[in-house]
């Protein structure tokens, strides 16, 4: 028997590991960790929001809206089409690719107004798009109601293309996360695979989006001259994560990268983070379905590096005031996603470190790479002062979200199905 | 003739007997988990972008794989499932086959 092709990136792994990886996790105060599986036999749990006594609200992509309260006991409230089993169910919810229900978010004044808002995909209108939808939650929990649709219109890929991953309802974006320093709601789109996307005014995917609670504008964004006033930075490729920096509230966020460069980016209002895909400029010639996103070679293993001079994630030359990323990743993509600062004493010297998750994706010689990583990013996000492995019990995993809970333990939701809470001890 | 007939389905059923026990669903079990639990999870339910391998027999597995091993395309994970089964054997694809249709039993 042969196992070659398996064999080939674990030793790349493990010669990634001693020379990129390792030498910056021995530090002088870590924690030792236990772990707890909270929720298991899940379909690919994609969010968690948390009440100040625990309990939490999460979503499952093809499922819906549900909630664990403190006892144990589950409520599933809102389902998508197809479903059985919750409360509600609303038949224009769906589930495709990559897309479905995605992130949640509690209310920051939870108590008095009992709201909770999901971003979910929804066939309402034709075409489908991603919708942020904002429930009321019942004194039982076992209800939600009055869904009142804040935002309608955020693009959804509606048919597959010649592309990695090319299924329609890719490149979809989908967290929520109300900023603690400015009360507002971030919401984070994808590309959709389209090429005219990222850049434009209108469009709102490929952008951060800052609006209130009613899904208006935020007051101070400063898109520029004719952009929609609901975004907050554009020119992004899909964005699944993002946390907000516990000195400076500043936003920052992960993005996917096209085979190469997973990015951490530290948000500046109004800014461009470099992302244009077009076909027929920059250097470039006709692409795939009009989407350079992939290329040179999209199906075939080359140098990242190669591939990052033909399509950069911050095109600098075509752009010159882009945001800069903090780190790249060392040049490779495996599927950077959720974020969260960690917070609490209990850390000791992880305290106030970035986590960042990474579903990971073994394409062309890159290994695989699933893991947390623990950075310390520089107070101006513009670099990172140390990056550390966090080893946890549960081995590795398709990290999807990572939330820190109210007495300051970890939670992670993994695509195997499981939600699991890390203690430190 | 009757003699000859005999002959012929004995074989056939021995072969197709032996086939069976050649796979070794131990080492199919240590190469999914190596190779494809990344993906299709620990229990071949499915993830994300990556489809369900529940409900499916051997001979979809092992046709499937071959098409890969192949360097044909089908579907739109292709770029990621060409590489890997590139470099399979036939003993692979039937251990594979094997650990997966019993893992769904």
């Amino acid at each position: 028997m042969t196992h070659k092709p398996f064999l080939r990136p674990l030793s790349a792994f493990i010669a990634s590991a001693v020379i990129v990886g390792l030498p910056a996790v021995a530090t002088a105060n870590e924690p030792e960790l236990s772990q707890t599986e909270v929720l298991t036999g899940l379909e690919n749990p994609w969010d968690m929001a948390f009440l100040p006594d625990g309990t939490m609200f999460y979503t499952e992509r093809c499922r819906g809206l549900s909630v664990r309260l403190p006892d144990g006991e589950v409520e599933h409230l809102l389902g998508m089409e197809g479903t059985e089993e919750y409360a509600t169910t609303a038949d224009d919810l769906v589930c495709e690719g990559q897309a479905g229900m995605n992130g949640v978010a509690v209310d920051p004044d939870f108590d008095e107004n009992r709201t909770v808002y999901v971003y979910s995909a929804s066939q309402m209108s034709e075409p489908r798009t991603n919708r942020v939808l904002r429930l009321t939650v019942n004194s039982d929990f076992n209800e939600v109601s009055d869904r009142t649709d804040i935002v309608e219109d955020i693009p959804y890929k509606p048919a597959a293309t010649d592309h990695p991953f090319g299924d329609a309802g890719a490149h979809n974006g989908g967290r929520i996360r109300f900023s603690p320093d400015d009360g507002y709601l971030y919401v984070t789109t994808g590309d959709n695979h389209n090429s005219e996307i990222p850049q434009s005014p209108d469009l709102l995917g490929g952008k951060v989006l800052r609006i209130d609670r009613d899904g208006e504008a935020a007051e101070g964004n400063e898109p520029p001259e004719g952009f929609d006033p609901r975004i907050y930075t554009y020119g992004h490729r899909n964005v699944q994560g993002i946390t907000f920096h516990p000195d400076t509230g500043q936003p920052i966020v992960t993005e996917h990268g096209p085979w190469h460069s997973d990015e951490i980016n530290a948000l500046v209002n109004g800014g461009n983070s470099g992302w244009d895909p077009k076909p027929n400029m920059a250097g470039r010639g006709d692409c795939p379905d009009d989407y350079c996103g992939y290329e040179p070679n999209q199906t075939e293993g080359m140098d990242p590096a190669e591939r990052a001079a033909y399509m950069p994630v911050t095109d600098t030359e075509t752009y010159p005031d882009a945001m800069q990323p903090a780190w790249k990743n060392d040049g490779l993509s495996q599927g950077i996603a959720p974020a969260e600062f960690l917070i609490g004493e209990q850390w000791g010297d992880w305290d106030g470190r970035l986590l960042v998750g990474f579903m990971g994706i073994g394409f062309g010689g890159t290994p695989v790479g699933q893991r947390i990583n623990l950075i310390d990013i520089a107070e101006d996000g513009l670099s990172v002062n140390d990056i550390a492995e966090m080893s946890l019990p549960m081995g590795t995993a398709r990290f999807r979200s990572i939330v820190l809970g109210p007495e300051g333990d970890l939670y992670t939701a993994v695509d195997e199905g499981s939600i699991y809470r890390i203690t430190p001890e | 003739m009757k003699i000859s007939l005999f002959f012929v389905i004995a074989t056939a059923l021995t072969m197709g007997s032996a086939t069976l026990q050649a796979a070794d669903k131990a080492a199919g079990e240590a190469l999914y988990a190596e190779a494809c639990a990344q993906c299709h999870g620990p229990n071949g339910k499915g993830m994300a972008s990556f489809p369900s391998l529940s409900g499916r027999d051997a001979d979809y597995i092992t046709s499937r794989l071959e098409t890969y091993r192949s360097g044909e395309k089908v579907g739109s994970n292709s770029f990621l499932m060409i590489p890997n089964a590139t470099d399979l054997s036939d003993d692979d694809i039937a251990n594979l086959a094997a650990f997966i249709t019993e893992s769904d039993e």
